[in-house]
């Protein structure tokens, strides 16, 4: 493990712009700091209007910060100015949003490759490990699908795999299996599992569903409500591999459930 | 995508013709078509073939008139006044909102004038263009082009302002350039709102070809309806109006077949289901 943690967060805070002749808009975020290991899978839960979507906004630097440093392999990444921002870093941060993005335009292999291609690195290797990506995720068959002939939990799947295919050292995830029916997500978190047990990436995962925090990450941030600040701080000593389907009669996930629980309001 | 789909609904409808919709609607459009035929017959007959042409009569010199060459004459002028004129006023009026995109300011400036272009009657300025450019086929062009510009300016410009920020955002994150965005993103979201221009377009098109003829001209349907009407010949206007109409109802096919092969990504319910229910 490197002695520096891959990302650090120190003291970030966020406010957005006030229009003409109004207060001051709080604060969403302040004063907000945390560091993540390579190879952590790291979730962070937190009631909804909590700013966990502008958190990643930050760290994925498509959002500006308004005060505080993010920190990624020792640099300080540029997030005070909305000219220099870099989404992504330079790909080294994938996000899969809440939303899928899908283009819809693009057939489900199409969407999947569309970051192979803007990077300009298509080509047989990469193309083989898309397949095998499609495989892996079940939506082999509907390569040459558009986004609308599939259902929420393949278009989830196609996202998640499109963030997958161009191998980012770091993955954030909003809450990408929010919209979806317990057995659909249930399934999708197994199948992240299993990806992330292959390539073993840093992933920052939010929730507001404490179960998946638990049953997935190594580490559980609790943030309070707005402005967010850390409210408890949980590592979760459940052996991996976990069986998602029976994580709830360990017995260290009710233990943990109770204390988060009393965390988040 | 929902608010894109409902605008091209309005698109969808225009004209009414559609392909692939179920049979049953052949069926109703045939029964239109007879009750209008009738309708026609019948004031015909009231008002006497010297003010309202028969429809047999029509349909007799239309014939006629296709077989030594002489509609086709006329009609190949005009067909062709109107697809020059449309591509000079469609492809600049198309690419204009995707060179000004990051130029907002130079947009807003522009604004008012292409609002007041857009507003303005283009039919009116047809004694003005044949002052300018003479009584040949070039002053029906600069009418066609002026009117199917501005249509189509607006199209592409709401195509680009519903551009979903997200998606670009997502393209950023996995490494797109200015360029990717604009081609990968940008680009293929206007699409179906540039169609949606060329489809309310077209029928302009020949109409503005036709009206800058009937003004003044030696050829071309617009001619031949002006010929006919001041020698009181109502059955000359008649076939000329129906060999108009039916230009614009292959132009209308001819969109929709380049439209549905373009926007093949798009859920069915848009293109065909639309205009079946």
């Amino acid at each position: 493990m490197a002695a520096q943690p891959l990302l650090e967060i120190l003291g970030l805070g966020k406010r957005f712009a006030t229009r003409a002749g109004r207060d001051p808009s709080p604060w969403v975020i302040q004063d907000l700091s945390f560091s993540v290991r390579d190879g952590e899978f790291l979730t962070i839960i937190g009631p909804s209007g909590s700013g966990k979507t502008t958190l990643l906004n930050m760290i994925a630097q498509i959002d500006t910060a308004s005060g505080g440093e993010i920190r990624f392999q020792s640099q300080a990444a540029p997030i005070s100015d909305p000219k220099s921002l870099n989404p992504g870093l330079s790909c080294k941060i994938g996000y899969v949003t809440q939303e899928d993005n899908l283009l819809p335009w693009r057939t489900t292999l199409q969407n999947v490759l569309f970051p192979l291609v803007v990077q300009g690195r298509l080509n047989d290797e990469t193309r083989a490990h898309a397949q095998m990506l499609i495989r892996a995720v079940g939506l082999a068959g509907f390569e040459d699908h558009y986004p609308h002939e599939l259902s929420g939990g393949m278009r989830k799947r196609a996202s998640l795999i499109r963030t997958l295919v161009y191998d980012p050292p770091v993955i954030l995830m909003d809450e990408p299996f929010g919209a979806l029916d317990a057995q659909t997500r249930m399934q999708l978190q197994e199948d992240l599992l299993r990806l992330w047990n292959i390539g073993r990436k840093t992933i920052i995962f939010v929730t507001h569903d404490i179960a998946e925090a638990i049953a997935l990450g190594d580490r559980t941030l609790v943030l309070t409500r707005a402005p967010a600040r850390i409210a408890g701080e949980h590592t979760i000593s459940i052996p991996r591999p976990r069986e998602i389907r029976g994580i709830m009669t360990h017995p260290a996930f009710a233990e943990l459930y109770q204390r988060i629980r009393a965390e988040v309001q | 995508m929902a608010t894109f789909e409902g605008r091209e609904d309005r698109g969808a409808g225009f004209l009414g013709a559609r392909l692939g919709p179920a049979l049953k609607s052949y069926g109703d459009q045939l029964i239109v078509l007879l009750v209008l035929f009738a309708i026609w017959q019948a004031l015909s007959m009231w008002l006497g073939t010297y003010w309202i042409g028969s429809p047999w009569g029509v349909a007799k010199r239309f014939t006629q008139d296709v077989l030594d060459g002489e509609l086709l004459r006329h009609a190949s002028l005009t067909l062709t006044e109107a697809i020059v004129g449309f591509v000079i006023g469609a492809l600049p009026a198309a690419a204009l909102p995707f060179l000004l995109r990051r130029q907002p300011i130079i947009t807003a400036i522009l604004d008012p004038f292409m609002v007041g272009g857009y507003g303005a009657p283009k039919l009116a300025l047809a004694p003005l263009f044949i002052l300018w450019f003479g009584i040949g086929i070039e002053s029906k062009v600069a009418l066609v082009a002026i009117t199917v510009f501005f249509i189509v300016y607006f199209s592409a410009l709401a195509g680009i302002r519903a551009l979903d920020a997200k998606l670009v955002q997502m393209a950023q994150v996995v490494g797109a350039n200015e360029r990717d965005v604009a081609r990968h993103i940008v680009f293929p979201g206007a699409v179906p709102y540039i169609f949606t221009g060329f489809r309310i377009a077209m029928p302009y098109s020949i109409g503005g070809a036709v009206i800058a003829e009937l003004i003044s001209s030696n050829r071309g349907l617009g001619y031949l309806i002006q010929l006919s009407a001041m020698n009181f010949d109502t059955i000359g206007v008649f076939v000329a109006l129906v060999a108009t109409a039916l230009i614009v109802f292959i132009g209308n096919l001819t969109v929709n077949v380049v439209e549905r092969w373009l926007l093949r990504w798009r859920p069915p319910s848009d293109v065909m289901l639309q205009a079946a229910t």
